[in-house]
């Protein structure tokens, strides 16, 4: 299966160069489960898709979905994404996963993150080519197989006295390895989409060197060193994300210019009516650097309201009299940029009275009462400004 | 890798009620929950292989045998019915957590030496899913709403095959999984009252006939039942 696997993946980046759309694998519409093993996991998928559309984390919100499954369409073609229906989930981390029904779930956190549509378009890309290339299935089957296999060792193993702890360590290691072929040629399909759909193929690596520069942050904001994976580890499930940018990277470059326009802006727009919420989960995650860079990012093209409010948020809870400050700075500014919500008037009510100036704290409270008399916390301020 | 070496089944207690809880035949109305229903076999390495045609077998089968015995219960049992209530979304998310609670207290109160230090005080059995299930439009004029739950994994031949050399090699290989379990919430206050639960379960529910025997055990000592139907078979 393995072999099979890795011939795909050959096949892929032997035929690069060819026209993109032209290397599309087949594709049946309505596809249904053939047998029993592949009926079984869609059955468990179906109950998961229920529970998924049922849940409170499950974002309703009908523009964004229309927008993301327009995206996924244009990437994988009209046809291909009818078999998919896509779930936002309010989680602020960045994971997407493809279900062997066609349900697809995008976590917030990854629509936060990606800086363009066509990074965007990259990873609905991937996921669609998991799906495509029925790699539930077969990672259900590698993973039965080697957990069989560990079984007889470790069974056989007792019976005839010998050690086999080795033998079940390599079928371990297969196990994970398969993992990352199977990503591998998750990438590269969904490369091939990204191209076809006239995306500008530089996103795909751009995608992971995001990723890592915010894990490079993340370490910075907690005092570590960062320490960049090249090589994969023995237990990673998906390859190094700088072996994922270099492979991209060649890739994208050997197929030259599919297109100019990488619809940040579109992604902007879209994301936007979210963003304060998504933002105020990020920055509640306790990762200093990591939030830093992503604001950063999102402040490419200048610095809105939203987003200063939001790093307003990160440094008042780093809760440094240095950060209180600077927090102080960025709420006035994100109140200059128009931006409305009461909370920033109370927020910069409590930066600035444990600063020590409590008249100005005191004045920005009752300003927060005044805009919105019943808050729920409104008697704690109200208590707070009476000492 | 993961081989379930058995801890020889653990003595586990299989029924807990709320204290002094008991049930006049013929005085309320119970709404059955969808049932959850899942069967698979399991693996040579353990691992469950869910299949989708034993599950709809034992749906259909359990089902019927659930009908069947509903009128013998000494209470009015319905199933429950979304309507136009539109409550189809809020009344899954009370099932999952009634399967969260039913399972902590499987684990966490059946195992006695498993038992959590605020449950061991005493002899009581205090358990719910709070009181929001009473604002269901759907749920009104019910007084009890009754979940069931099911989960069989069938020993493949390979993982019997290992049984039985593991037996040789003295490593304890279980085959099989056949948990069940049945709980009755007040609706008013939203407690557990009653909580039957067992994690070695019999009757084959791929079968009619072992469907009505699992119903059996399932529904044993169910509150207010006038006289157990004697389960063939039943364990005790």
């Amino acid at each position: 299966m393995r072999k099979r696997l890795l011939a795909a993946v050959a096949l892929v980046a032997a035929t690069a160069g060819v026209k993109a759309a032209d290397l599309l694998p087949p594709f049946t519409v309505g596809y249904e489960p053939t047998n029993v093993d592949e009926r079984g996991l869609w059955m468990d998928s179906d109950n998961r898709e229920r529970q998924i559309r049922d849940s409170k984390l499950t974002v309703h919100d009908e523009e964004l979905n229309r927008y993301l499954t327009g995206v996924l369409c244009r990437t994988v073609g009209a046809e291909r994404c009818r078999g998919v229906r896509i779930y936002v989930m309010q989680v602020p981390a960045f994971n997407a996963s493809m279900s062997p029904n066609g349900m697809m779930e995008v976590w917030t956190g990854l629509l936060l993150r990606v800086q363009s549509e066509a990074e965007l378009a990259t990873i609905l890309g991937h996921e669609f080519a998991h799906f495509e290339l029925r790699h539930s299935l077969d990672g259900f089957k590698q993973q039965r197989r080697s957990t069989n296999a560990g079984a007889w060792l470790a069974v056989l193993g007792g019976l005839s006295n010998t050690n086999t702890s080795g033998l079940q360590l390599s079928v371990i290691a297969s196990s994970f390895k398969y993992n990352r072929d199977q990503e591998q040629a998750a990438d590269l399909l969904g490369f091939r989409y990204l191209a076809a759909a006239g995306y500008p193929t530089s996103a795909a690596p751009d995608v992971w060197r995001h990723v890592m520069a915010e894990q490079d942050a993340t370490a910075v904001g907690h005092g570590r060193r960062p320490k960049p994976e090249y090589q994969d580890g023995f237990f990673n499930t998906h390859p190094a994300s700088a072996r994922r940018a270099i492979y991209l990277e060649a890739e994208s470059k050997k197929i030259g210019d599919t297109g100019k326009d990488d619809g940040a802006a579109r992604l902007r727009a879209a994301i936007a009516p979210h963003l304060p919420e998504w933002l105020d989960a990020q920055v509640k995650l306790n990762d200093f650097g990591g939030t830093e860079y992503i604001l950063e990012q999102l402040a490419g093209n200048g610095w809105s309201g939203d987003l200063l409010y939001a790093r307003g948020e990160l440094y008042r809870l780093r809760g440094n009299p240095r950060d209180l400050a600077t927090s102080i700075d960025f709420y006035k500014g994100a109140i200059a940029a128009g931006y409305r919500q009461p909370q920033v008037q109370r927020n910069l009510g409590m930066a600035l009275l444990r600063s020590g100036r409590p008249a100005d704290g005191k004045s920005a409270l009752g300003e927060y009462l005044r805009l919105l008399p019943g808050a729920n916390d409104a008697k704690a301020i109200q208590a707070l400004m009476a000492n | 890798m993961a081989l379930a070496i058995s801890t020889t089944a653990l003595a586990q207690e299989k029924t807990g009620a709320k204290a002094g809880f008991t049930l006049k035949p013929g005085t309320v109305r119970i709404i059955l929950m969808r049932p959850a229903i899942s069967v698979g076999s399991q693996s040579t390495g353990g691992m469950r292989e869910p299949n989708a045609d034993w599950t709809n077998q034992a749906i259909e089968n359990l089902t019927a045998a659930l009908k069947r015995t509903q009128g013998k219960l000494g209470n009015e049992v319905a199933l429950y019915d979304e309507g136009v209530s539109g409550e189809g979304a809020l009344t899954s998310q009370y099932a999952n957590l009634f399967g969260a609670v039913s399972n902590s207290v499987i684990e966490y109160q059946f195992f006695a030496g498993n038992r959590l230090p605020t449950k061991k005080r005493s002899k009581e059995f205090d358990w719910g899913v709070g009181p929001g299930l009473s604002q269901l439009k759907s749920l009104e004029g019910a007084d009890y709403a009754l979940f069931i739950h099911t989960r069989d994994d069938y020993g493949s031949t390979g993982r019997k095959m290992l049984q039985i050399v593991g037996l040789l090699a003295g490593v304890g290989v279980t085959s099989g999984i056949h948990q069940g379990d049945a709980g009755l919430v007040d609706l008013k206050t939203g407690e557990l009252v009653w909580l039957n639960a067992d994690r070695a379960m019999g009757g084959d529910v791929r079968t009619p006939e072992g469907a009505e025997k699992r119903v059996a055990q399932l529904l044993e000592g169910f509150p207010g039942k006038p006289v157990d139907p004697a389960a063939p078979g039943a364990k005790k």
